[in-house]
């Protein structure tokens, strides 16, 4: 039966999928950027929706739905996951909307005036079948796909706008986006770039010797000097892990300590997230590694930071430079409400 | 030895152009041939034992399964059943599995020596593999060390066949378990071992010569080094066991090699590594510090929120300090969880509570102001209020009733039916066992349980058993038997403290020999250490003989068992004749009583000797065997003096059977006698006629040959 081996060989992707997840934090699975990790779910979203047994859009919402609660399960320090799942239902949303011919407007704008009138969030319930919905969807991943490619580009582009010459600029850790970012600016401009190490696992080397290779003029230095330095800093630019939806960040162990830095020099702060970061989370989440063995002493090694959004001056994505306090307004034109929790 | 070195290498000329497309296998071993979790393990196989409500087997094979094996082989012979059900309902045998799982079972298996042998028997590996117990819990990345493994193959026609996986920590750190604690001479640039040595008990260390002067610029001594029990081998480890029967343990094999490295040419090599996680459960000290260190993230991506185990409402949710809990915890006011806390799903917490260190399983319900620190609770244990537990395991299913105060290791066993329960009122000392088995039926379940290397453990204890529940040991309303406190006997206390790993016998072989002559006092019977070997070859041999009629199994097969059986218990031709003689005599007093007349005794001897007359011939060829059958006949004989007069009937069958010459009878007659008793017993009048009558038969057909 085809059908069946499509299915078996679907699952089969799913479980790979997962697997690969739940082992991608520690150093034994393939460490991968978020970015691909977007990028693959997408593409299995996409073949979930290809190659899933489903007559309406109600049941691909459910479908979807399931898979991604288990994909987020996996690995819940990763939630670009999440977010992924979540595009894919609203995409699911609109097309279904479009092919029932109505304005995606009003089926989307949630004004205090219609909670009011209408009672109920919504009262549709996606049960009729459309021919078209299938292609149309999968066209509509697609395209989100290609979005995801450009992402990186998208933001690097933006590099001349914000980096002037002779710039002292900081930066924490490694970041694929930053590192394209500064790159991209350093073929037309000259400028000095002060990376703090991040310890205890030290990725700030890492990205210290990529920049260096692109003939770019940078410093190592420590985590503790990184309030020592600031006031020779002209522009902190940085990456995140996650941006929430209040604004705030949750990013590499160490940022925190760099915005608080930043706020009292006033040295703008700087955020390069692609939008497919932007979470629609609140919580707070530690991820502890550790690295040594060492007996009768506790050692705590969090990952990440959360930092507040009064810190960051402006977001950068691909979509253009936005202020923190206008996040909320980007997630509810990405994600649809009703969808926030999985 | 050696001539099976040469086909080795053939073999694995083949085998190293496969090698690209051949999956990498694993064999598990899911069980510890010991008795360190006992009573514990006597209703839940040690693999199956939940460490951080999830069972060891699962993080073993979640390790495999994430540096790429693609095929494991389970082997399990304790509770074999349980293991396999435990198995086929998890991810492991799903059809997506990445790691296809193949359980074997067998009850035959005694040691890793007997699994490696039969995954020789069976050709289960074809190329390098990974073996591990399935009690490790480990994150470590082996996919170097295979490399490196592979590389040394190549490089040095397949000389290396094991690279053992070590871990560097200091010497005294928790997770590392004394009873494995080595020191290791090692050649540094080529990571070969030179010497081996377990340190634990030693005042003195010796090196051979030899380790010195083999060439090299540099080699280090190490002490520093956490045995992880991870252990790449080649296919030639499984034939080497197999080789070498006397093989049991990797220790014995990694000794064997270094041994016989001159002659053999093997090798075997170590990687050490710095990161990463690697301890295998060997004993409670290791599960309480394993499954703290697990809490604390130790082992990421191992942690209990990942839930790697994929199961349905197994997750949790991660929290500052280390705290876990799983869905639908319910914790009272007032109640604190400190730091590094796991808490199971639909377990209930009352008010004032104080939880630092501990792991909680599912469905527990806790009373108000308990205090736990460093407890391990398993599931759906009840703890009522004000209890105090301190560094304790607490069973499936075990009630702590009010106001009981649990000192330092203690621990609860359990029984799926009737469970523990303890207190009210009540303090147990540090060390204390509770157990629902009592301690002294421990005895007649060995037949079929009795896995362990530890013999020590239960050999002699009289039958008569306790019922009832001793209140002062375990409260007013208590279920259960103390395994140590009260009884005050060396053996269990000996135990215990095993159980905890804290002192460990030096020297098993001694240890046995002063239980052996200690069990001797208490039967007032004098037997040497080696008698018991004896014994129990003479029991196997009942049994085979017995299976062979009960089955109508061919006398050759029977020969072939009993001649394994001599191996095994490493008995001289000459005592498996005498046993033989002796247990084939005693059958139809087994069979039927002691109480037979001389006529019903040979009327059922005579027939089973016709019938076994082929197995004795194979052992009874030269003068001196006939002669040493004789005396073992004689001497049973002497024993059973009331069927004196059946002896001349045996004599005579075992004469027509051709089992015994006549010269041979003549000989034993005229000059076996050495004491008074044979002496008397060659007055029978029977005998004589025998011998008259034999005598004459001679005489006859020498006469007729003229």
């Amino acid at each position: 039966m085809p059908g069946a081996d499509k299915e078996a060989d679907l699952t089969e992707r799913i479980e790979a999928f997962l697997a690969d997840l739940k082992r991608g934090g520690c150093g034994t699975g393939p460490i991968r950027g978020s970015g691909e990790t977007a990028r693959e779910t997408t593409a299995l979203l996409r073949k979930v929706t290809a190659q899933a047994r489903w007559s309406s859009a109600g049941d691909l919402m459910e479908i979807i739905r399931k898979e991604g609660r288990r994909m987020t399960a996996a690995q819940p320090s990763e939630t670009t996951v999440g977010n992924m799942v979540l595009r894919v239902l609203k995409i699911i949303r609109e097309e279904y909307a479009r092919s029932r011919g109505s304005s995606e407007e009003t089926d989307q704008q949630e004004s205090l005036h219609k909670l009011l009138t209408s009672g109920g969030l919504s009262d549709e319930n996606f049960r009729q079948h459309y021919v078209h919905l299938k292609a149309n969807v999968i066209e509509a991943i697609n395209e989100l796909l290609t979005e995801l490619e450009g992402t990186t580009d998208n933001i690097a582009m933006q590099a001349l706008e914000h980096i002037h010459s002779n710039e002292v600029i900081m930066t924490v850790g490694r970041s694929r986006t930053v590192e394209a970012f500064l790159k991209d600016a350093a073929r037309k401009r000259k400028f000095h770039v002060i990376v703090a190490e991040c310890a205890p696992f030290c990725q700030g080397h890492e990205m210290a010797t990529n920049l260096s290779k692109a003939s770019i003029e940078t410093t190592v230095i420590a985590d503790a000097a990184i309030f020592a330095v600031m006031s020779r800093v002209n522009k902190v630019i940085i990456g995140t892990q996650t941006v929430l939806a209040n604004g705030g960040l949750r990013a590499v162990n160490g940022t925190h300590t760099v915005a608080l830095a930043a706020r009292h020099h006033s040295t703008p702060l700087i955020v390069c997230a692609p939008m497919f970061k932007l979470s629609p989370q609140v919580v707070i989440t530690t991820v502890v590694r550790n690295r040594i063995i060492l007996s009768k002493v506790n050692v705590h090694c969090p990952v990440f930071d959360y930092v507040p959004p009064e810190l960051i001056t402006l977001f950068i994505s691909n979509i253009g430079g936005n202020a923190p306090s206008y996040i909320y307004r980007l997630m509810s034109e990405l994600y649809h409400p009703e969808d926030h929790d999985l | 030895m050696s001539s099976r070195g040469g086909k080795q290498k053939k073999g694995n000329v083949t085998s190293e152009q496969e090698e690209e497309e051949q999956p990498l296998q694993a064999v598990l071993v899911a069980d510890s041939f010991n008795r360190r979790f006992f009573p514990i393990s006597k209703d839940q196989p040690r693999a199956l034992l939940p460490l951080g409500n999830v069972a060891m087997i699962d993080y073993t094979l979640e390790f495999l399964t994430s540096t790429g094996v693609q095929e494991t082989f389970v082997f399990c012979c304790w509770m074999s059943n349980k293991i396999k059900d435990h198995l086929l309902k998890s991810k492991w045998c799903r059809p997506t599995s990445p790691n296809v799982v193949h359980i074997i079972t067998s009850d035959l298996y005694r040691s890793l020596g007997d699994v490696l042998r039969d995954v020789d028997a069976k050709n289960l590996v074809r190329n390098d593999f990974i073996l591990v117990y399935g009690d490790v819990v480990s994150n470590i990345d082996v996919s170097q060390a295979l490399q490196e493994h592979r590389h040394r193959r190549k490089v040095d026609k397949n000389i290396s066949v094991m690279t053992m996986v070590f871990k560097e920590s200091s010497p005294g750190h928790k997770s590392r378990c004394e009873e494995d604690d080595v020191i290791v001479a090692m050649d540094s640039k080529s990571k070969r071992v030179l010497h081996y040595q377990k340190t634990q008990g030693l005042k003195k260390l010796q090196f051979p010569m030899n380790i010195f002067q083999h060439g090299s610029d540099e080699f280090e001594i190490r002490h520093d080094l956490l045995d992880c029990h991870i252990s790449i081998c080649s296919p030639q480890v499984a034939e080497l066991f197999t080789d070498n029967f006397d093989y049991q343990t990797r220790n014995d094999f990694v000794r064997g090699i270094l041994v016989n490295e001159e002659i053999l040419g093997n090798q075997i090599h170590l990687y050490v590594t710095q990161d990463g996680y690697g301890a295998r459960v060997s004993n409670l000290q290791m599960y309480d510090s394993v499954s703290s260190d697990m809490v604390r993230r130790w082992v990421y991506p191992l942690t209990p929120e990942a839930n790697f185990t994929d199961q349905q409402g197994q997750g949790c949710t991660h929290s500052r300090h280390n705290v876990y809990r799983g869905a639908e915890v319910s914790l009272g006011h007032g109640s604190q969880m400190e730091e590094n806390v796991l808490i199971g799903r639909d377990t209930s917490i009352g008010a004032n509570c104080h939880i630092s260190n501990s792991v909680i399983g599912n469905n527990c319900t806790i009373g108000d102001n308990v205090v736990l620190d460093r407890a391990h609770m398993w599931n759906n244990v009840h703890i009522s209020s004000n209890v105090e537990i301190h560094q304790s395991v607490v069973c499936d299913g075990a009630v702590v009733k009010e106001a009981v105060r649990l000192n330092k290791q203690c621990y609860f066993s359990m029984l799926p039916v009737s469970q523990v329960v303890i207190g009210p009122n009540l303090s147990l000392p540090e060390g204390t066992v509770v157990s629902m088995h009592h301690p002294e039926e421990e005895e007649e379940d060995d037949d079929d349980e009795f896995l362990s290397d530890d013999q020590e453990v239960g050999h002699s204890k009289d039958k008569t058993r306790q019922k009832a529940f001793n209140p002062a040991e375990v409260g007013p309303e208590g279920k259960g038997y103390i395994w140590k406190a009260s009884m005050n006997d060396t053996e269990d206390e000996e135990l215990a403290q095993c159980l905890w790993g804290l002192v460990l016998n030096p020297d098993p072989e001694s240890d046995s020999e002063s239980e052996a002559s200690e069990e001797s006092q208490d039967r007032s019977r004098s037997v040497s250490p080696e008698i018991d070997d004896v014994n129990a070859f003479q029991l196997e041999v009942l049994g085979t003989l017995q299976r062979g009629l009960e089955e109508n199994i061919v006398c050759d097969n029977l020969v072939l068992e009993i001649n394994s059986l001599k191996y095994a218990y490493n008995i001289t031709l000459k005592e498996v004749m005498q046993i033989l003689t002796r247990v084939v005599l005693e059958y139809p007093f087994q069979q039927q009583g002691t109480q037979l007349t001389t006529l019903q005794y040979t009327g059922s001897l005579l027939p089973l000797l016709k019938t076994w007359s082929p197995v004795f011939k194979n052992y009874i060829k030269r003068a001196q065997d006939h002669l040493d059958c004789l005396s073992a006949v004689e001497e049973l004989f002497l024993e059973q003096d009331t069927h004196q007069t059946a002896m001349v009937k045996v004599l005579m069958k075992m004469y027509q059977l051709e089992i015994l010459e006549e010269e041979a009878i003549l000989k034993w007659f005229s000059t076996g006698a050495t004491n008074d008793k044979s002496r008397q017993l060659r007055k029978n009048q029977g005998l004589q006629k025998f011998i008259q009558w034999l005598k004459e038969a001679e005489d006859e057909s020498s006469e007729e040959g003229e």
